[in-house]
């Protein structure tokens, strides 16, 4: 079979020796796993196949099989609903954070799965949030239906409590797009009668005509100063009141004394009101606005990236009893019991039981760590085989996983701010035309009283900074949508501008420049009676019950073969039947004649093996992506120094550098070491991005001039990444440093346009050479070769 | 030239009932989501989920 295949539900490839079909649109489709197999037959069935034609990129790991759908019926009982829902009558409505959806086919599934439901009442669901608002009868239909309808499909539903929504978000949203379109027809408006005004002072204007045009203008325009222009006075009384005036104080100077200017002119019948540069201004800021928080809002929503490795409901003891509650009702004290394949609520020690523990998200350590009682376990971490009983000691933000959010947040707010430059240029220059407009005006009256008008006129139209205040917002959006056609997603208009003056690229290892998941790499059979293939089949076959992440690397193997009697030994391996014979499989020392096997020092090694002997070796390693040595090779030969930072153990971190040539790489690193790795490389000068996958990264993201995440990332690394990379591979990052250098390049070239154009256009506005027309046409052609030069980087490749 | 005390008002007047309109539509959530209506019109057909045709 081809290597290159890939799974037709999850994208990932599919391994060579699995051969699960699906069909789907009356072809057989490759899948990758039973688990996709199921979720493919499932969105089959329900007639969503047009689920597989219209979604954007299929995602690894963004819709994977459930795993256990029982745990939501729990949420059909009266205390949980009132914990979750808002409820009048029998009508009750919660929101839902539905985990795992990336596109508008993941709405479009949930949508329709959701109406073949009966008493569902109404389902909103936001794709760029993940929030699912859904109302329901609740004499019809309970929550855990819903939630479990959610989870048969693969997401990952997670109720949130009802004072947790997006309410805050959407209003914002909503209240800057209706200060730009005020901004944007008060403009047009204030304009047509402009160019009115302006013919008048040629071809003659009748005197109550031109009174009249003037109060019109200062009707369309006082909305939006007074509306649209809000949030700059607002942030430039901020600023002066905490002695830290920003770009918003030129600014509002800008605006305010021309519109009081204009006013005072209208009112009196002076020689000229400027109502027309007035809007231009605020409308071309407020787009600039506009932009950058649409941008800023793609990023997840940190709150309930948090919440989502909690589960929503936890098992407490209480002298004996089990009772199901929220987790955020859990107190430091409680007793609670934790079933294998489920994640720890809280941050606390074992008391009772033995198992294994997941910590690789937290830690990046890629080996499930053992633990039994008087171990410490953190929130977050997920226990793989067996039941055990914890003391919970700290809960929510207080835990391990509430520091690193904490971590993160700070570290995001510490990084030196890049300032709009052009905006900033922009603001003064605004006030520097007044300025000097007022200057021409009284010298020209001195010179010629009667030119000393139309001489101003020019002067100011010629001068409005619109190409100025348009090179760089208008670069960023050409190049952000381009990028995000190419499945890069671009979440902070800062991070072109960072990227472009990168110097160094830090790398994490687990699930960034390896797949994260074990795969079998190797399998050596002692026994000429089985081949590779049978001892595969068995081993598939004895692991299918499994929650253990050894069990994965298994998992693409299966042959049809079951095994019965399986029991797991919690810490050693699996045993179980198949085909009449009992079989071990599991670590060495637990299956016999295996103890004198060295270690390995980098993979683990699996024994499967009689009662009596071994029969086969498995090599279990995380297998690195296919395109890495390629990205990283191109990286360095684009001149950016390489680093590898990982919390995994030695041995594993050295055989990926090596393998990759990468020189400078550390293990064992906590956040907080990744963290100073990163300031140590940023006070050395460098311009550090980096790009991560795990929680535990997520402080480095923050912290970095730029991080980039992929898609499968933990959603808490997401949310601290300025840049997103849909799809399985690292190629994207090559074609992001390029298109941000081409970006950069484009704005210099914008910027050096406009402020070329300004400077020559003044002094020769100024002694009176250019007619207000004149003006008026050089000042829109400046902004459109802006605008064109700037469209130039839609055909990045 | 006279007829512009009358049409320039009317336009005022045509304007501001474009913003109320607007206003009103980005209140009522239009706008919230423009990523999947574009889609959703392609998908959404009559078509009868396949459990309906059995029966």
């Amino acid at each position: 079979m081809a290597r290159a295949e890939t799974c037709f539900h999850c994208a990932l490839p599919v391994p060579a020796n699995c051969d699960i079909r699906v069909e789907i649109g009356g072809e057989q489709r490759p899948v990758c796993c039973p688990g996709c197999k199921a979720v493919a037959t499932l969105i089959r069935d329900a007639g969503l196949e047009r689920y597989y034609d219209s979604r954007d990129q299929p995602d690894p790991g963004a819709v994977r099989p459930a795993e256990d759908a029982g745990e939501w019926q729990v949420f059909d009982r009266e205390d949980m609903l009132a914990a979750f829902a808002t409820r009048e009558a029998d009508v009750a409505e919660a929101t839902i954070y539905v985990g795992g959806m990336y596109c508008a086919a993941c709405s479009w599934l949930i949508d329709a799965s959701l109406a073949r439901l009966p008493g569902i009442r109404n389902a909103d669901i936001n794709p760029v949030t993940h929030r699912l608002l859904v109302s329901w009868n609740t004499s019809s239909i309970g929550l855990g239906r819903i939630l479990a309808t959610l989870a048969d499909l693969g997401y990952k539903p997670q109720p949130l409590a009802p004072d947790s929504t997006e309410r805050p978000e959407r209003a914002e949203q909503r209240t800057a797009l209706k200060r730009l379109l005020v901004a944007s027809l008060g403009m047009m408006q204030a304009m047509m009668f402009a160019v009115a005004l302006y013919s008048g002072e040629f071809q003659g204007i009748d005197a109550d005509m031109e009174r009249f045009l003037r109060l019109v203008s200062f009707l369309v325009t006082t909305p939006v100063v007074f509306y649209s222009a809000r949030p700059f006075f607002a942030g430039a009384a901020r600023g002066l009141r905490a002695r830290r005036p920003g770009m918003d104080v030129p600014v509002s100077i800008a605006i305010g004394s021309a519109y009081v200017a204009s006013v005072y002119a209208t009112y009196t019948n002076g020689p000229a009101v400027w109502y027309d540069s007035v809007t231009m201004f605020v409308f071309f800021l407020t787009v600039a606005r506009y932009l950058e928080m649409r941008a800023r809002h793609r990023s997840v929503d940190r709150s309930s990236a948090l919440a989502s490795l909690l589960p929503n409901t936890a098992t407490r003891l209480d002298g004996g009893r089990r009772t199901q509650v929220p987790v955020a009702q859990l107190a430091a004290g409680d007793i609670v019991l934790i079933r294998a394949g489920e994640s720890f609520p809280a941050d606390g020690s074992i008391t009772a039981g033995r198992t294994s523990v997941d910590e690789s998200m937290l830690t990046g350590e890629s080996r499930a760590q053992e633990k039994s009682a008087g171990d410490t376990v953190v929130a977050g971490s997920v226990n793989l085989d067996g039941i055990v009983e914890m003391h919970v000691e700290t809960t929510g933000t207080d835990t391990t996983l509430g520091t690193i959010g904490r971590l993160s947040e700070r570290a995001r707010y510490a990084r030196p701010a890049f300032v709009q430059l052009a905006d900033r240029i922009a603001s003064y220059i605004v006030v520097a035309i007044l300025a000097l407009a007022a200057a021409v005006a009284v010298s020209w009256y001195l010179i010629d009283a009667e030119r000393a008008f139309v001489v101003t006129l020019s002067v100011l139209v010629v001068t409005c900074p619109c190409a100025l205040a348009l090179a760089t917002p208008a670069a960023f959006a050409a190049a952000g949508s381009r990028l995000s056609d190419l499945h890069l997603l671009v979440t902070n208009g800062n991070a072109v501008e960072a990227l472009s003056r990168a110097t160094h690229i830090v790398f994490d290892k687990t699930g960034t420049l390896t797949r994260g998941m074990p795969e079998v790499v190797e399998t050596v059979t002692h026994d000429p009676g089985f081949t590779e293939q049978d001892c595969l089949g068995i081993a598939a076959a004895l692991e299918v019950a499994s929650t253990h992440p050894i069990a994965r690397a298994f998992a693409h193997h299966e042959s049809g073969l079951t095994a019965d009697a399986v029991e797991i030994r919690v810490g050693s391996g699996v045993e179980g039947t198949v085909d009449g014979r009992r079989w071990k499989l599991g670590k060495a020392g637990f299956v016999p004649g295996t103890a004198e096997v060295p270690p390995h020092d980098a993979a683990t090694q699996v024994f499967l093996g009689t009662g009596e002997r071994v029969v086969a070796t498995f090599t279990i390693a995380d297998t690195m992506r296919e395109d890495a040595a390629n990205t990283l090779t191109t990286l360095e030969k684009m001149g950016y120094s390489l680093s590898l930072v990982s919390g995994d153990s030695q041995a594993p971190v050295a055989r990926t550098a090596a393998a990759l040539g990468v020189r400078d790489a550390r293990a064992g690193c906590t956040p907080d070491d990744k963290l100073a790795r990163i300031n140590e490389l940023q006070q050395q000068g460098e311009v550090v991005v980096m790009v991560g996958d795990g929680i535990n990264d997520a402080p480095v993201l923050a912290g970095a001039d730029v991080s980039i995440a992929p898609s499968h990332a933990a959603s808490l690394a997401q949310s601290s990444a300025d840049v997103l990379m849909l799809g399985d591979s690292l190629q994207p990052i090559v074609t992001l440093m390029q298109a941000a250098r081409r970006t950069m390049r484009i704005v210099r070239q914008n910027l050096a346009w406009a402020i070329v154009y300004n400077v020559s256009a003044v002094p020769l506005a100024a002694a009176g050479f250019v007619p207000p027309w004149l003006a008026a046409i050089g000042m829109s052609t400046s902004s459109l070769v802006v605008v064109l030069n700037a469209l130039r980087l839609s055909r990045i490749r | 030239m006279n007829i512009l005390y009358l049409l320039i008002p009317l336009a005022l007047l045509l304007l501001a009932g474009a913003v109320w309109a607007f206003f009103w539509a980005v209140g009522s959530g239009q706008f919230d989501d423009l990523d999947t209506p574009a889609v959703r019109v392609i998908m959404d057909d009559d078509e009868r989920p396949p459990e309906d045709r059995q029966e």
